[in-house]
Parts: C-alpha cells; structure tokens; sequence
C-alpha cells in the first residue's frame, strides 16, 4: 500500500533524513496562516504517479497566488483521484538531483538498493545512469557505500549519500516496507542534501504489525469506487470484486485458477464482467465452514453486478470439499429467483455427492473445465 | 529422491485450525507424521500425533527430517529458526501472509545451513502414492514420472487433474507459492527434478508478475536436459488489476521501471526463445507432455 509523501516524509523525518520544512494543507485557507515563508511549493498528495506533469505541484510567490494555485489543484483530478490534503513546502535550490530507492529483489530474493546521479521526472528514461546493489547478507554500511561508489560519487558526498542509503535500509526492515524511494534527492551547490520527494509502499501482509503505517493508511480516503458493498453487509475485507466490460461472472477459489479460468474464457470468445476469487486456503486459521461463507458471499458479490447474464463457479476442492461447495451453492440458491444461470465445475474430494445435490436443485455441474467455460460462454449469449 | 515414503515428519502448528485439519489427511495418506509441535500443548495428542511444546522436545524422543508449518503468519519466521535450530533441513511453509522480509530473513539462514524452503502460502509438496507433505487434494494425483513445479495452489491442482485424466502421473508435484519472495526458486526444483530418477518430463506452472519464469525459461536452457512443457496463467490480466497475488501486483506497481519483465508476453518470448513449447490451456498440457514424450522415444528407437 502506497503512502502520501507527506507521511513518507514524516518517517523521513523520524528517522534523520533531511526534508524540508512543510505543512499540511487540508483548505485553501489553511494557506494564511503558513509558518513557511515564500517562495513555496504546493504539491497534490494523491497515491498515483505523475502529479508533477498533470498539474498538481505549483510554486507560488504569495498567498494571493497560493490560494488560487491550491484551489486549483484541489478541484485537479490526477488519474481520477481528488486529494484531501496538499502539502505545502519551502522552495529548494537543487544543484543536482539524485535518485536512491531500496526494494524487495523477487529473483535474487534479496532486498535491493539503487542509486542514480541522474534522478528527477525523467529518471525512468535514464535507466542506463541506474546503478545496483543486492543486500545478499545481514546489512552493513560497507553496502551503501558500495552503491555510492558504483554511482561515481567522490568525497563527501560519499559519506553523505552512505548515510541517507543508510537510514532508507533501516526504515525499509523496520517499517516491513516493499518499496523506499527519494527522487530527487538534491544535491546543493555546497554538497547538503535534501530529500524532495519520497515514495513509501508499506507491505501489505505485515500492517497486523506495523500499528504507524495501519493509522497512515486509514487516513488515505479511498477514492476509487467502491465495489466491496456486499447486499449483506458482513463481507470480509480481503474478498473483492473485479469489474469488467462483459457479461460473465466469474467465482474461483484461488488467484492463478482465476487467471487461468479468465484467460480461457477470452480464448472462448467470452467477455468477463465481475469475478470474485475467494481464495485464503492457505491462512492458518481457515476452516472450511469459513471458505463456504466466503463462497456465498462471493455470489452476492457477482450478482450484485446487473451486467452479468451467466456465472462460473469453479473451484477445485481440497479444503472446501466438493460436497461442501455444492451445499453452499444449494443453499445459496434456494430462496433466490431470477438469478443468471450458474455453471458448477467441481473437482476434488466426493465429488459424486456434490453432483447429486447439484443435480436435485437443477444447477448443471461438470468436472470438465473445458466443457464449463464452453458452456458458460453460450448461456451468456443467449 | 529428496522426500519419500521413509521421510519422518513433523507438523509446527499442529493445533492451529488448518494444522489439525490437515494433520491426520497427511498421516491417512501415508506421510510418516512422526510428532506435532504447538507450545502449551505438550503432553497432548492429535488423531494419535503426540503434541510437544517445542520442536527440540520432539526431536528428542524422535527423528525428523521434514517440518510442514500451519503456525500464524508473524510466527513462520521463528517457527522456521526454531526447526533449523533443532537440525531439520526441509521446511513446507503453508501458511499466507507471511511478510517478505521475514522469508528474506529465513533464505539467509537457510542457505547457509543448506535447508530447502518450500512456500510460504503454498499447498506444499505431494509425491504421490507416497508421500503428502501439505494440503493438496489427493485424490486427483496418480504416480508417474511428470514433475510439476507452480507458483500456484488451486492451479496446480488443475495441471495435475488434466495429467491424471489422461493417465498422466505424476512423480514430484510442486507449489513454491505465489509470494514476491518464494522459500525457493524455480530453478532450485528444475534441479531437483532433473536430478530425479523417476522424472521424465517436466511442467512449469507460472504466471504474470516477477521474472521467475523468464529466469527459469534461461535456466532450462543452460542446465535442464530433461524435457520441459510451459504454461502461463493471466495473459488477459490487465496491468495493475489486483487480482490476489502480492507478486502479480506488485509486478504491476513496478513496471514504471521500464523493461515489460512480468507481462505474459514477456514470459512467452522466454520460452519461445528456450524452445520451450507453452500450452494454451491446462487440458492441452497432457497433449504436450505425450508429444515430447513420443519423440523422447522415437529418438531413443
């Protein structure tokens, strides 16, 4: 989960990196009171990337001018998202900007530390400049020197930029981070440092144990439309529906058999609309009566979409057996008219009692996948 | 063969829900459960599993050579430690939601104790007719000699229903997990099978996001002389959908780094350049793997 670089900054801050003075703004008018003194930059703090280029950083002179720049980006849309908050931030005269970023490595399974001289808007056209270290034991100095070094760095700045590369790496294991990253880092003429903008994404899985970043996060408005309203209420959080231009919905217990099972419906020619993979086998505290109620939840959530005219439940049992699926679909359905027609695909244990359930309530039911998705795709035709 | 009907077992986490659910299936299939670890619990016993408070305690009243770990996600970390410390050195991580750094923090010490790490969030290894060591199903598997290394949990039990329907068995069954930091790689296990006497053919399993399979598809390259068959979930996955996956995401999130490394096209062009054949679908994998196999014969003829 991305943070605001306001929050970036604070951990920033927390931990010794230099950043400028700045303030947050949540109204225009906050701008009279600024403690800052001009000239100022006013920066839209929304989770997406190129702000810069759409209109969201202005640098005003005066507060005549601040007011006017922050309602304007107030009212500025940058990919569909509307900030809640600005920051506002002294202006800084950068000699040189640098880029210095750590992240989780997945092919050396190591965290990874790149620095470039070349930082800035542009630094992904200048990835040649991009310099690399793997963090391949327990962390030590020597590492961040090493990358100043690859970067060509000389003198002080050796030391200075060591430094910094140092308390990112610290940050990084102490916060569970996924990705840290400063662009620009400036440089100024006599060699200080300034962290201008940062980037934090915080590691999903371990925000039960990072309480700081779990409060940041729950103050980040989501302001993508919300497709977790369950007809229910009573939905767990993690279980999501994925919109599409299409008419079929789609219900896997799994995140690769979701993949697959979509894949092979465009391959039929079919146009997925909603699928729901409810998944969590693997969750240590996970008992099958848990996976039935997330099967009937994921219904609710498919059905809720209007544009779906046929769903495919697939599922391969192995926590769930099958006859647990065909009980939950059973149920499910009994109290519920004018509902898309269902296609059943079950494999896995008992099977043979999942099909004579299925069969008494009339809900057609294969082992073949192929035959599913062929037969899923014709009743969306219809 | 690394795991077989004489590995002795033993199962951190034997009390937490999904571990005692699975416990006894992996026993009933034959997997020599030797002894449950889950601290507060000793004295007691599971299905017939004795419980111990640490797994050293178990050790010391009986041999194990494998740990299977159902313990919550913050705890896998120490749980693993636990084990390496008491001289175990194959590890099955079952559990979600472990945090990359932790697995980051573990590789490091297991590879210097040379441990194998399978998952975490994985359903384990099966070697069927002989061994279980997680929570595949079973009863879809049949022994054979194809080899099958996935990313995925429900997706391989899909390959390995498609082989078993068409009297494809299977010798070693393999999910590493879907995590952006798997226990162990792809290449590890491509070893591991080629190495393996009763392997034949191999089948990768991957899907978009991360450059494992760009990584192994180079591998089997320079290393493998084994036959290999490919196959790529998500090629209609649109860039940044979540979908589930921490490691299909995050691919996502990073591609503003440049190279297309992660996109189903991208995974292709690797195969295709290790002339490697990739099926379209999970039911033409058996089609695949009884090609190469014919021509592995006409070859030998």
């Amino acid at each position: 989960m991305d943070l605001l670089e306001y929050q970036a900054k604070e951990l920033f801050q927390q931990t010794g990196i230099p950043v400028l003075p700045s303030q947050r703004i949540t109204h225009p008018r906050d701008l009279k009171g600024l403690k800052i003194s001009y000239p100022v930059v006013l920066k839209s703090q929304v989770r997406t990337g190129g702000r810069g280029k759409a209109g969201g950083i202005k640098f005003v002179e005066n507060t005549i001018d601040a007011v006017a720049a922050a309602q304007a980006i107030f009212h500025l849309p940058i990919m569909g998202c509307y900030p809640e908050v600005l920051l506002a931030e002294a202006k800084y005269n950068a000699d040189r900007e640098f880029y210095l970023a750590i992240m989780l490595d997945s092919s050396t399974r190591r965290p990874l530390m790149l620095g470039s001289r070349q930082g800035g808007v542009d630094v992904e056209s200048k990835l040649e400049h991009m310099q690399q270290v793997i963090v391949d034991q327990e962390f030590s100095s020597f590492y961040a020197r090493r990358l100043a070094l690859k970067m060509g760095l000389e003198g002080e700045l050796i030391q200075s930029v060591s430094s910094v590369l140092e308390k990112m790496y610290n940050l990084f294991i102490q916060q569970d981070l996924d990705l840290i990253e400063i662009n620009p880092l400036a440089v100024s003429a006599t060699g200080e440092l300034m962290a201008l903008d940062g980037r934090i994404v915080a590691d999903d899985a371990a925000l039960g144990r990072r309480s700081n970043i779990a409060a940041f996060i729950a103050t980040i408005p989501d302001t993508a439309p919300n497709l977790n309203d369950s007809p229910r209420g009573k939905l767990t959080s993690d279980l999501k529906r994925v919109q599409r231009e299409g008419n079929i919905g789609v219900l896997c217990n799994g995140a690769g058999l979701m993949m697959a099972t979509l894949d092979l419906i465009q391959n039929a020619k079919g146009k997925t609309a909603s699928f729901v993979d409810i998944g969590g086998e693997y969750r240590h505290n996970c008992p099958p009566e848990t996976l039935q109620e997330r099967l009937q939840q994921g219904l609710d959530l498919i059905l809720a979409d209007k544009s779906v005219k046929a769903v495919l439940v697939n599922v391969l049992g192995s926590v769930i057996s099958c006859r647990q699926v065909a009980e939950g679909m059973t149920f499910y359905l009994r109290n519920r008219k004018n509902t898309p027609p269902i296609v059943v695909r079950l494999v896995g244990d008992r099977v043979e009692q999942a099909a004579e359930l299925l069969a008494k309530s009339k809900i057609p039911m294969t082992d073949s996948l192929e035959d599913a998705i062929a037969k899923t795709v014709i009743l969306a035709q219809v | 063969m690394l795991f077989t009907s004489d590995s002795k077992v033993i199962i951190q986490g034997i009390k937490e829900p999904l571990g005692a659910v699975y416990a006894p299936l992996m026993r009933d299939y034959g997997t020599q459960v030797v002894a449950g670890v889950s601290p507060g619990h000793a004295g007691q016993s599971l299905d017939g599993i004795p419980v111990f408070d640490m797994v050293e305690q178990a050790l010391a009243t009986v041999a194990a050579d494998v740990s299977v770990i159902f313990v919550p996600p913050y705890e896998v970390l120490d749980a693993a430690l636990e084990a390496i410390a008491a001289g175990i050195r194959q590890l099955i991580l079952i559990t979600e939601g472990v945090p990359p750094l932790d697995i980051v923090h573990l590789l490091r010490k297991a590879e210097a104790t040379e441990t194998l790490v399978v998952g975490p969030s994985c359903p384990g290894v099966i070697v069927p007719g002989k061994i279980l060591l997680g929570t595949h199903p079973a009863a879809l598997y049949r022994p054979g000699t194809v080899g099958v290394v996935s990313r995925s949990g429900s997706l391989t039990y899909e390959v390995a229903h498609e082989l078993t329907q068409s009297g494809l068995g299977q010798s070693l069954v393999v999910s590493i997990g879907g995590d952006r930091i798997p226990g162990s790689s792809f290449q590890q296990w491509l070893q591991i099978l080629e190495e393996d006497d009763e392997t034949e053919v191999i089948v990768l399993v991957g899907e978009i996001g991360g450059d494992s399979e760009e990584a192994a598809a180079q591998y089997i390259t320079e290393q493998i002389d084994k036959p290999v068959i490919a196959y790529i979930a998500g090629h209609t996955t649109p860039k940044g959908q979540a979908i589930g996956h921490a490691g299909a995401i995050i691919a996502a999130r990073m591609a503003g780094m440049g190279a297309d490394v992660g996109t189903a096209e991208s995974k292709l062009k690797a195969f295709k350049q290790a002339k490697i054949p990739v099926a379209t679908s999970p039911w033409q994998i058996p089609e695949l793997v009884h090609q190469v196999l014919q021509a592995q014969q006409a070859q030998q003829a």
